[in-house]
């Protein structure tokens, strides 16, 4: 009797999100089977992205083998971001770091400007981040909004704190929402059920907040899988979202980042594998090494 | 339904003042409020009672005994402020509680024996809170067992399975549903057994407003597969309401939330929806969140 393997079907389909408008977009998410289930019923339309970081002040605190390879663009983001697709990264990521107010703390106005120089710098989608703060954020990101009016940027974090006023203004420019919540599945399916109530479910990316190999990955593993099998098996609504992994600059953080460049370039490019295999539809890495070793193991055939 | 009214503890700070003024007033309405709303036993919080154990439970349980005819429950971790408590009830209390842990198998058990008294046991152990009903089920024989050594007949005995709450990130409504299972069966493992649960626990965490939707449901859900008993608060009408077969459509609803039928929510009224969405939480169905009533 010939063998017919199980193969299972499921009724869940994570939302397809577009970042980025015309020939400068990609899509993320749209699977309707488990991470890597290629085997079941169904299929993942758009395999795993992967955007490098660009910050808006040259790092502080990055070591010497991070910085290299960008030397000679780490001053200037918009050449750095340029690089960045030089190296084959799928989309960019801007930190507005510079914005935060326990550091440098510079204006809303100046991070739009930028952000909105480099949108129009780059061929490929943008995604900003502002530093983190709420409250700040609150600021920073509708500026950066209305200044990249209609282009399409995934932008965040969006947070509990401050959902309402930054969802409202990407809402109103026309850009997607990531939105970030600390390691919590109930606190990640609350916040998504208070921004739908005025913003469109299809333009909502999940950050579920990643830690890095060594420092709780295990935990943003476990919460991806779950919102994976929230959404997919049991179809719950609030869960069928593209998940965004912001995992780059939690990694060289690290003291064995930092230690030596093998090591980071490992930390990085294990971390990244781990968050895909468990469900991550675009991650985001900072070393261009760590774009390449991640790009070559996974599309191996 | 045996509703043990939960209202008389030290963590409300009236509660803890009048104990230390000797303040009966305080401690009698709240007795007085808790008879008149249908509950059937009296629970007397009191914690560890580290201070004048003997003294402070004989005042309290005087107290209370002037104010309402029910039967106390003894509720604290002290066995000298137990026995003090249990020795001065005039109707056959309820000793709350004692575990399979050995210092309580050494020095509570023995006291429900004494005094020939109903005792709740939970399934906790030395090895701490089992995880699942398998080993909720296991421990909980291993210390009925020794109960019955002890002269503690399972009728006697009111098993505690431990509710956690609901909104723990993760976990929660696993447990909920661990619970709900628990009881299910607890009656064909152990015959005459009774249960009781400290079911607003279940809630804890959850926004203020949103607790009693959640307690009530639970003790729907958990009543119909058999619970014997709750320490809950009767002070909450519609609790009661439920609890004492007033609101038969809102059960039926439950019910077949539970039984997975397809509920069209479009021809119910909003009440009724919330609690549909509520019981879907609590087995499991719907991923947990505050705003579970909202998606």
């Amino acid at each position: 009797m010939e063998y017919k393997a199980p193969a299972e079907a499921y009724t869940g389909v994570v939302r397809e999100v577009t970042i980025g408008k015309g020939n400068k977009s990609l899509k993320i998410g749209g699977e309707n089977i488990l991470p890597l289930h290629f085997f079941d019923q169904g299929s993942n339309p758009n395999p795993t992205k992967f955007a490098l970081e660009v910050l808006d002040m040259e790092p502080q605190d990055w070591p010497e083998h991070l910085i290299q390879p960008f030397k000679d663009v780490i001053a200037d983001p918009v050449k750095w971001a340029r690089k960045c697709e030089e190296l084959g990264a799928d989309a960019v990521f801007l930190r507005l770091v510079s914005t935060d107010p326990a550091g440098k703390d510079s204006s809303a106005d100046e991070a739009a400007a930028l952000a909105k120089k480099v949108a129009e710098a780059i061929n490929i989608p943008l995604i900003i981040y502002g530093s983190g703060d709420d409250k700040k954020d609150a600021e920073v990101l509708p500026k950066v909004a209305e200044a990249c009016d209609g282009m399409n940027l995934l932008i965040g974090p969006v947070q509990k704190e401050n959902y309402e006023i930054v969802g409202k203004a990407l809402l109103d420019h026309g850009h997607d929402a990531s939105a970030l919540t600390p390691l919590d599945i109930n606190l990640l399916k609350e916040l998504n059920v208070k921004l739908c109530k005025f913003f469109p479910a299809e333009k909502i990316v999940i950050d579920p907040e990643s830690a890095a190999l060594g420092y709780g990955m295990e935990y943003s593993f476990s919460l991806m899988e779950r919102v994976k099998q929230i959404g997919i098996i049991t179809k719950d609504n609030m869960t069928m979202m593209p998940i965004i992994a912001d995992l780059g600059g939690e990694c060289w953080k690290t003291k064995q980042a930092k230690e030596n460049k093998e090591q980071g370039l490992l930390w990085e490019g294990i971390t990244a594998l781990s968050l895909l295999m468990a469900g991550a539809n675009i991650l985001i890495l900072r070393h261009p090494d760590t774009l390449s070793l991640v790009k070559e193991t996974t599309e191996v055939k | 339904m045996v509703i043990i009214g939960e209202n008389i503890h030290v963590i409300a700070q009236a509660v803890s003042t009048a104990i230390k003024e000797r303040d009966a007033k305080v401690i009698q309405d709240l007795a007085k409020a808790q008879t008149e709303a249908g509950a059937d036993y009296i629970d007397l919080n009191v914690g560890p009672m580290k201070k004048d154990p003997e003294e402070n439970m004989q005042w309290l349980v005087n107290a209370v005994q002037e104010a309402t005819d029910l039967p106390l429950s003894i509720d604290t971790m002290n066995p000298v402020a137990m026995e003090a408590g249990l020795k001065a009830c005039q109707k056959r209390p309820l000793l709350n509680s004692a575990s399979g842990k050995t210092d309580s198998k050494e020095q509570m058990l023995p006291l429900a024996q004494k005094y020939n008294c109903n005792v709740v046991i939970s399934v906790i152990t030395d090895k701490g809170m089992p995880p699942d009903v398998d080993s909720k089920i296991e421990s909980i024989m291993d210390t009925v067992t020794y109960a019955n050594e002890l002269g503690i007949p399972n009728e006697d005995i009111w098993v505690d399975p431990i509710i956690l709450p609901v909104s723990t990130a993760g976990e929660g409504q696993r447990f909920a549903v661990v619970c709900l299972e628990f009881i299910k069966i607890l009656e064909d493992v152990l015959p005459e057994i009774k249960s009781t649960v400290g079911l607003s626990n279940v809630s804890n965490g959850v926004p203020n407003e949103l607790r009693p939707l959640l307690n009530r449901t639970y003790l729907v859900m958990l009543d119909r597969n058999g619970l014997y008993s709750a320490i809950s608060d009767p002070l909450d009408k519609e609790f009661m309401a439920l609890v004492k077969g007033k609101m038969p459509e809102i059960v039926e609803l439950i019910y077949k939330t539970m039984d997975g039928e397809d509920i069209d929510l479009s021809s119910l009224s909003q009440k009724e929806v919330e609690y549909v969405k509520t019981a879907k939480v609590l087995t499991g169905e719907n991923l947990y969140s505050d705003a579970w009533l909202e998606s």
